[in-house]
Parts: C-alpha cells; structure tokens; sequence
C-alpha cells in the first residue's frame, strides 16, 4: 500500500487526504481512523516542530511560580518548629498536617485581630498548645521521660582537653626535673 | 473445516517458535482466547470468499486470522457489487436486493457513532478528583521541562511543574474517544511503553482487551520494514498508545517518529519532559507514578471492551450477525 513518509511536513491526517485526493490510495484502502479523525480532530494539529538549536538569549516566563498568601506563614513555621510533632500520613486523601492546621489558625487570628508579624506568630502557637498540639522549637533538646545517664553527657573534646592538659603538665614537672 | 482449524493452529506455533530470541510481543494474542474460538466457528459456516465482503462478521473472522496469523491483509470493501458467495438471493428491479440492504446496514453501523459527540460516554469514565488522586498533575522539575510543554503546564510549585488538569481532562476525553471509535471499527491497537516497571502491566491490560502490546526492545524496522521483518502482508496497527513517550535514555521513543512515518496515528501521555508535537492526540499527564499508569490502563481498556461490546451489540440491534454466534 503506498503511503507518505514525510513526517516533517504536514500532519498523518493531511498527508493521507492528499494521497486520497490525488488517487494514491483508493477510496477502498480508506484507513480505518481517517473518518474518526475528520470527525473529531485533536486540539492541535500534530505537526512536527523544529527544535531551536541556537541558545536564545531570552527566557520568557510562561509558566508562573505558584505561591500562596499563607506561604509567608508557613515558611516562618517551618524554620522555626521544623516539620511539626506529627509525621505526613499522605495516604489520606484530607489529611491535615500540623503545619496546615498552624495556617488555618493564623489566618483565622489575621481576620480577628489587630495582632501583626510575630505577635500573631505567638498567639497561633499558644492558640494550638490549647487546643493539645504541642510545639517544639526546632534544635531544642527534646524532654525525655527517663533521666538520662550522666555518662552520656560527658563531652570527648572536654575529655581530650582535660587529658591533654595533664599531660602537659606531668611533662613540664619532668622538663623542670631534668633540667639542671 | 478441521483442515482449516489445524491449519491455523499450526500457524500459530511455527510463528511463536520462530521468534522466540528476538522477542517480539506482538504476537502475545493467542489461540486460546474466547474471541477466536467464536470466530473460528464463523469460519466454519461461512466460506472463505466472504473475506473479501465487508460484513461485519467477516471482519471478526478476517480479525481473527490476522490476530492469529499476523498475515492476512484484511480489506474493507464498502462497495457494492461484490460477489457474495452465502446467500443466493434473487433480485427484482423495484425491490431493492437484501445485498444492499445489508451494505445500508453496515455503513449504519460503522459511521452513526460519529455523529454523536460522546457515543461511547467516555467522559464518564474520570473526573478532576480521580486524575488528582492518581497525581496525574505532578511533574517533572523545572530543568527537566520542554518548551513545547510548556502550554499544558498550570504552574510550578517550588521548582516543580504541575500539569493544568483542566486541560489534561479534555485531551483525555478526546484520546479516549478515538481509541473507542478505532476499537469499534476492527482497528488493531498497540499499547507501547519503555518502562521496565510497567512492562508486565501494559501486557496484561492489552491481553485483557484483547489488543496487542510491545514493550521490548524497539528494533528498528519494526513499523518501517515490517514486510521483510515478518513476511509479506502483514496488517500494521492503526493506532499505538504510548503509556510513556520516552525510551530508557530519556529520549524520544522511535515508535512515534515511525508511526507518523507510517501515517498511523498516535495516543500518547505526555509528561512535562517530553515533546508532544508529533503525537497525534497527547494526553499531558505525569507517566510515572505506578497509581498514575494503572488508571491510564484501565481507562484504555474500560473504553476499547466498552467500544466492542457496543459493537456486538449494534450488529445484533441491526440483524446482520448470523444466528449461531450466542448474543454477547
């Protein structure tokens, strides 16, 4: 059956009408997709496109940075509590994390009150321990029920300093010793 | 008509056989299926000079034999005047020949479909939600992103591009309804898909539509020197649905390049690092999220079971299936 290889030019659709139309291929030899394709033909002509082999020197911005009002509220919250005591569970579909529940409620406090910046921040922090979530600054030592054993807080470097210092002075004795 | 059957059979094996080092999925359909048995049963009543008839139930059978043979050049004569070799009517001047009728009824059959928007209601298969619950809207980073995707995008969100879902959701609706239209019309239809990930999946949904899938090395002349590659006559599919566009090195797949070369068209999801010029009916939509490719699948093969379920049922609704075959 003969057909068009042409893919640069024109589209599948147009190049088969034309071979149609010019008696390359019969009307008997119709593809089965060619009426379905003429009665509802896609958005946009599948034609090929050229790729721009020079760099260009603009890049225009077509697609837009999407960005949120409460986004200022968030990132504040993040650099401040960090991902917040709970875990994603991102297999709920209305999960609600710490953090978006933390946007609400500031949001909810602007509306209300006059409150601005980081005040507003302290009330929504102390809106939420009310309502039991508790919040913990980001690099602060978490509280653990069990006493820790005090061996563990014994710093190496303090250690080697100790260690080091002591042998320095056991060495100085000797010096002063040998020394006449 | 057991010559016939064990010629077929036999046909059957020797191709398996012969290609089984250059895997070539293409012949996955086999014998054993339902379809082909009521099919082979057809074959048994009717003659073979049918073949060249354009009834419908000729072209199960011519279906059939191709699916089977992968060599039988199946031609769909809407012309008038051909012999029949069934039934032995006579035929009166004024009374029109049930030979034309029947030829009436076929067109019927074949082009009412396009006359309604939505004949197969594919629309109804999704919504918004489901394709945001699949996260269908999820992209590529903002480096990865081809400029000619760029009109589908909604937005990017902390250098991640989001695919617009209002947009995807109409080029779906569109895809949808081609495949179900090219399915109800006897086309053959190839899911192809590079991604090791998918591969077994994209087979098991063509076995279930009982379409045909290649998700192997693409040799080269596959579309393109099909006549040598796997003998004289061979029916090349008339349309290919790529469940993902890129080939294991991120570049464009050969299959679309061919298939525009071939004049046969394409469906293909588009993710934002991809290039949907030359795909005929692009989805934009994120391709490789498993929960994303598992609803793409079963949208495909929802549409092409509902396209030739409602195929059967027109033929019945039309008399033009013969009495033997059990009413589906």
């Amino acid at each position: 059956m003969a057909g068009s290889r042409l893919e640069r030019f024109g589209t599948v659709f147009t190049r088969v009408r034309d071979l149609m139309r010019s008696g390359v291929i019969k009307p008997s030899e119709k593809p089965i997709w060619y009426d379905v394709y003429e009665a509802f033909p896609p958005k946009r002509d599948p034609l090929h496109v050229k790729p721009h082999t020079r760099p260009s020197t603009k890049k225009q911005e077509t697609v837009p940075e999407i960005f949120y009002r409460e986004d200022e509220a968030r990132a504040k919250f993040y650099e401040q509590y960090g991902t917040g005591p709970r875990p994603f569970d991102l297999s709920k579909s209305s999960f609600v994390s710490t953090c978006q529940r933390f946007v609400d409620k500031y949001t909810e406090l602007q509306s209300h009150s006059e409150l601005d910046g980081s005040a507003l921040f302290e009330e929504t922090g102390k809106a939420l321990l009310s309502e039991g979530i508790v919040l913990r600054r980001k690099g602060a030592p978490p509280v653990s029920a069990e006493s820790r054993d005090p061996v563990l807080e014994l710093k190496l470097t303090e250690m080697l300093a100790e260690q080091q210092s002591v042998s320095a002075d056991s060495e100085e004795t000797t010096h002063s010793t040998h020394t006449p | 008509m057991s010559v016939v059957l064990h010629m077929f059979f036999n046909k059957v094996v020797k191709l398996k056989t012969k290609w089984r080092h250059g895997y070539c999925s293409l012949l996955w359909k086999t014998v054993t299926t339902e379809r082909n048995f009521t099919a082979v049963n057809e074959l048994q009543t009717r003659s073979r000079s049918l073949l060249t008839f354009c009834g419908t139930q000729a072209s199960m059978a011519a279906r059939a034999l191709t699916k089977g043979l992968w060599g039988l050049r199946h031609s769909r004569l809407v012309t008038v005047g051909h012999p029949c070799g069934g039934h032995q009517y006579a035929t009166a001047a004024s009374i029109r020949s049930p030979q034309l009728q029947i030829d009436d009824a076929t067109e019927k059959v074949i082009n009412q479909p396009l006359e309604k928007p939505d004949f197969f209601r594919v629309s109804e298969l999704f919504s918004v939600k489901d394709l945001f619950d699949a996260r269908v809207h999820l992209g590529h980073k903002k480096g990865c992103r081809h400029r000619l995707m760029e009109p589908y995008l909604y937005g990017c969100r902390l250098d991640q591009d989001i695919i617009d879902l209002d947009q995807t959701v109409e080029h779906l609706q569109q895809a949808l309804n081609f495949t179900a239209h090219v399915a109800y019309r006897g086309g053959v239809i190839l899911f192809v898909s590079r991604q090791r990930q998918f591969g077994h999946l994209v087979e098991s949904t063509a076995k279930n539509c009982g379409e045909y899938a290649h998700t192997r090395y693409w040799q080269g002349g596959l579309l393109t020197n099909a006549p040598i590659q796997y003998g004289p006559g061979v029916r090349l599919p008339d349309l290919i649905i790529f469940l993902s566009t890129l080939n294991n090195v991120f570049q464009p797949h050969v299959g679309i390049r061919d298939a525009a070369k071939m004049n046969i068209p394409t469906v293909g999801v588009v993710d934002s690092n991809c290039n949907p010029s030359l795909v005929t009916y692009p989805v934009p939509g994120n391709d490789d999220t498993p929960v994303a490719v598992e609803m793409y699948c079963r949208l495909f093969k929802m549409t092409i079971n509902r396209a030739k379920d409602k195929r059967r049922q027109m033929e019945l609704l039309h008399g033009l299936s013969a009495p033997s075959t059990p009413s589906s």
